[in-house]
């Protein structure tokens, strides 16, 4: 069915290159979000796969069948773009209608056609309003409309939740989730927001620089992130990195301190930078900590408070229970599990495992 | 809390926007308002410059009813407005769709369009008569002659003479437009027409369907501005046909060159307004058509 792949897909424009070489393959049903930071090239990867743009060198395969010489309208796609692309000047029923404008389709089946959609959406009510007079959530839910209604084999999505406000975006994502449990159809949704990434994603593809980083579920790119770009992107917030060198079995950290890392080999004086996520921290009360420093704030989040620490010129941060927050100016040791450090080559970035 | 003693920062504001506001209102008063009304007041009189101004009632524009002259310069003054208006709208909306599309020398070109509107009308318009002269002088006659064809009277035919004539004013508005119609192009946003795109729809079918519709207030505006600008249209026909002002027989004669006629030929200041107040209330009642059939905004 819809499975699509990526070629060593490149993209220049003038003498910018903006892709170097994307290799990808989505299987049929499967929710895989581009993530990265802006100008990493990942909404140029989905208009590339979309039609909007030409593809510099390499291929894009939609279903077994190489798609780059083919019109958009032909590659059995629909697009949800960022803005909506709802035509002011039309209903919400020739909003969803247009896309099937050029469908061989009997007015009669369009009708239903488009009745289907706006029920899964929830509404069939707002089908004769303008998108005007629709909130920022419905006019997002009627651009999805648009895109059902075309019953592609892939849903593209560029950005599709970065117009609404946080709570709504929150809800969409939700309602997204179960339209794609629902629907089954294969989705590349493009977001520069990891929290959508790790909710949404079956897969996520980490770009950066218009190379990919990692592919991997999101469980898999947060344990054991490939490079520190990715160790600092996913996760908030970032994950700390300590710089240092291997010594007998473990990180001497340049701040002082010595971490043990069982079950690793190294060649004594590497230099590697050690990552701990915030989260990974402790507060060693009887003063067993490997790491000392002064809290120089505090960030109070509720459930948890985000701990500032100056340790020896490095600043880290660890999360603490909320209600136990210590007070900054305070020096407190810290230990981390040995089981969620990670080890990064200090001059490529690369994990060590 | 007074309004000169301790007033509120509302009061303030409005005050200093008051000050500002007085000398404007001022030069509109005394140099539009109280004129404009004025011309009401004299289209009801006689009134010649020298003698006292005399109240003649209904006499001016019983006797405009009944001048031929007027017909036909009412029916001229439309010609230029329902061939010129048209015309321009689809010139001006067809080279804005294809320079927006354009990149190379964009900008020269664009100026190139733009440049008619900033010069002159007077010396466009002499630059124009000397074009439709009949061989050896005129261009255009040259041209046709070179080819073998039969020389054109432009500006000496009845039925030649106001085309002949209304063709460098579309000429001259076009470039304006012309701008126009790209800033409302540039406006609409790229999503639109690539979710067209992904839709499949015909080229024709997102012009008449997205472009045209979101550029509704665009177009509004141009066929408002350009209307009252052929309504208004003196200039060139002044100039190109400046042996018999609207001539041949005021085959070219607008409404404008009518009253300027009538009142700075013949002095007959009462008549002349009456013809200005019959311009105001056509200028008006077209103006207010067209913002009613296109009322309904996006």
């Amino acid at each position: 069915m819809a499975d699509l792949a990526l070629h060593g897909l490149t993209k220049t424009f003038g003498k910018t290159k903006v892709l170097h070489g994307i290799d990808l393959a989505v299987q049929d049903g499967e929710f895989v979000v581009f993530v990265g930071p802006s100008g990493c090239g990942k909404s140029t990867t989905l208009r590339i796969i979309a039609g909007l743009e030409d593809a510099t060198a390499g291929t894009v395969e939609i279903g077994g069948r190489v798609v780059n010489n083919l019109e958009p309208k032909d590659r059995d796609i629909a697009m949800v773009f960022q803005n909506y692309a709802l035509y002011p000047h039309m209903t919400v029923r020739k909003n969803i209608g247009f896309g099937l404008r050029t469908s061989r389709l009997s007015r009669a089946e369009k009708a239903a056609r488009i009745a289907e959609v706006a029920g899964v959406l929830g509404m069939t009510d707002l089908l004769d309003r303008r998108p005007s007079q629709l909130s920022g959530g419905q006019r997002q839910r009627v651009a999805i409309g648009r895109a059902m209604v075309r019953d592609p084999k892939v849903f593209l999505f560029d950005e599709p939740l970065s117009n609404l406000d946080a709570q709504l975006r929150t809800q969409m994502r939700l309602e997204i989730k179960k339209l794609h449990k629902q629907v089954g159809t294969t989705i590349i949704f493009v977001t520069h927001d990891q929290v959508e990434a790790m909710t949404l994603a079956d897969r996520i593809v980490i770009m950066k620089d218009g190379v990919i980083q990692q592919v991997g579920t999101p469980s898999e790119v947060f344990n054991a992130p490939a490079n520190v770009f990715v160790a600092r992107f996913i996760g908030a917030p970032a994950m700390n990195l300590l710089p240092g060198s291997w010594r007998e079995g473990g990180v001497a950290l340049d701040m002082g301190g010595q971490i043990a890392l069982p079950g690793r080999q190294l060649a004594d004086g590497t230099r590697v930078d050690l990552g701990i996520r915030p989260t990974d921290l402790a507060i060693s009360a009887d003063g067993a900590g490997q790491i000392t420093g002064a809290i120089t704030l505090v960030e109070p989040l509720g459930a948890e408070s985000m701990l500032y620490i100056d340790a020896g010129g490095v600043e880290i941060i660890a999360a603490c229970p909320g209600r136990t927050a210590p007070d900054p100016g305070q020096q407190i040791r810290l230990s981390a599990d040995p089981e969620a450090l990670h080890l990064f080559d200090a001059t490529t970035g690369e994990a060590l495992r | 809390m007074g309004l000169f003693h301790n007033p509120t920062v509302e009061q303030r504001r409005t005050r200093w926007a008051w000050t500002f506001l007085a000398l404007p209102i001022v030069f509109y008063v005394v140099v539009r308002f109280w004129p404009t009304a004025d011309a009401f007041v004299l289209s009801f009189e006689k009134w010649n410059l020298l003698k006292p101004r005399e109240f003649v009632g209904w006499k001016n524009y019983v006797e405009l009813w009944n001048d031929p002259v007027f017909w036909k310069v009412f029916r001229n003054t439309f010609a230029y407005l329902l061939i010129g208006t048209p015309i321009s709208l689809v010139l001006s909306f067809f080279v804005a769709w294809h320079l927006d599309k354009v990149r190379f020398m964009h900008g020269t070109i664009r100026a190139l369009y733009f440049l008619p509107f900033m010069t002159s009308a007077v010396a466009m318009a002499w630059v124009w008569r000397w074009f439709y002269q009949p061989v050896p002088i005129g261009l255009f006659n040259n041209l046709l002659s070179s080819f073998g064809f039969s020389q054109i009277k432009f500006l000496a035919s009845t039925t030649n003479a106001l085309p002949s004539v209304l063709a460098p004013a579309i000429w001259a508005g076009l470039g304006f437009q012309i701008i126009i119609f790209m800033a409302g192009l540039r406006a609409i946003p790229g999503s639109y027409y690539e979710a067209a795109r992904i839709d499949g729809v015909s080229g024709l079918t997102v012009l008449w369907e997205i472009t045209l519709p979101l550029l509704k207030p665009t177009i509004v505006f141009i066929v408002v501005f350009s209307s009252i600008g052929f309504l208004r249209i003196f200039d060139q026909v002044f100039n190109m046909t400046t042996n018999d002002p609207g001539g041949p027989l005021n085959a070219t004669k607008p409404l404008v060159l009518l009253i300027y006629q009538t009142a700075f030929a013949s002095y007959d200041m009462g008549y002349a307004a009456a013809q200005t107040v019959v311009l105001f209330l056509i200028l008006l009642a077209v103006s207010l058509l067209q913002l009613y059939i296109m009322r309904d905004r996006v």
